[in-house]
């Protein structure tokens, strides 16, 4: 199992409501920075700094068109963390399922 | 014990790496913290054909360690932490680690609740952190692309 670096967690990337936001926007389109700054009433500088933890999270993919950036949600690492988090949630499903069954036929 | 729901429920939260799960059981508070917190672990974290849990011994008081071994889709697991909180029959607090797996430890609250007729078992499994991102998709991601809306929190501006 690799360590990885905290600036490629889904996890912290998605932890800050302006990111889940600017994710929330990108989800309807893809759209340059200036348009998200525009969109969330901060400034670009901000706008960019959000984006770049999310692009090193691989939450959002850019592309260049013309002189301007565009970016794209990239749903893949928030889906390894739905899917992992999913084997905890089954576990407990399963779990108290077989608790209540035991218990109650004893 | 007409007041007794029938079915367990699990939900989880991707945002805050958090499991919530609860059950009602036509057992008392005293019987219900018995089975969680002794070997008896053996005959409920189970699930045939896809987790198996064989072995739990526990210290179970303020700082005892428990650990617990099985098979999970023919691979060996171990599970291993220190009890927080012990507080029959109403609470039990214990941190939780896959041997060898996870950066740092996820916590389990098990809070008990007498109810008409029995128990409501309120689990809390916060602060789970995957232990690694994936590069793609492996085979066992089986979560689909349409399922990202209820992943995203409906944050609307």
């Amino acid at each position: 199992m690799s360590r990885i670096r905290a600036k490629t967690d889904a996890f912290r990337a998605i932890a800050d409501p302006t990111r889940r936001a600017i994710l929330d926007r990108l989800r309807a389109g893809p759209a340059n920075a200036g348009t998200l700054a525009a969109d969330f009433q901060s400034s670009r500088p901000a706008v960019s700094k959000h984006l770049k933890v999310l692009r090193e999270a691989r939450l959002v993919t850019d592309t260049k068109v013309g002189r301007e950036r565009v970016y794209a949600v990239n749903p893949v690492p928030l889906q390894s963390v739905a899917g992992w988090l999913e084997g905890y949630r089954s576990f407990w499903q399963a779990s108290l399922t077989r608790l209540k069954r035991n218990l109650e036929a004893k | 014990m007409s007041g007794i729901k029938t079915h367990a429920r699990a939900v989880a939260d991707v945002v805050d790496g958090l499991i919530v799960a609860s059950v009602e059981i036509a057992r008392a508070p005293e019987r219900v913290f018995q089975a969680l917190a002794s070997r008896e672990i053996i005959e409920w974290w189970v699930n045939p054909g896809v987790f198996d849990t064989r072995e739990w011994t526990g210290d179970v008081r303020v700082g005892g360690r428990w650990s617990a071994s099985g098979i999970a889709r023919g691979a060996p697991y171990t599970l291993e932490g220190e009890f927080l909180e012990v507080d029959p029959p109403r609470k039990l607090v214990q941190t939780w680690s896959r041997l060898g797996m996870d950066r740092e430890p996820s916590v389990l609250t098990y809070l008990l609740e007498p109810i008409d007729g029995g128990t409501r078992l309120t689990v809390r499994h916060a602060g789970i952190v995957a232990p690694e991102q994936r590069q793609g998709m492996s085979a066992g991601w089986r979560t689909s692309c349409d399922r990202l809306a209820e992943i995203l929190p409906t944050q609307k501006r």
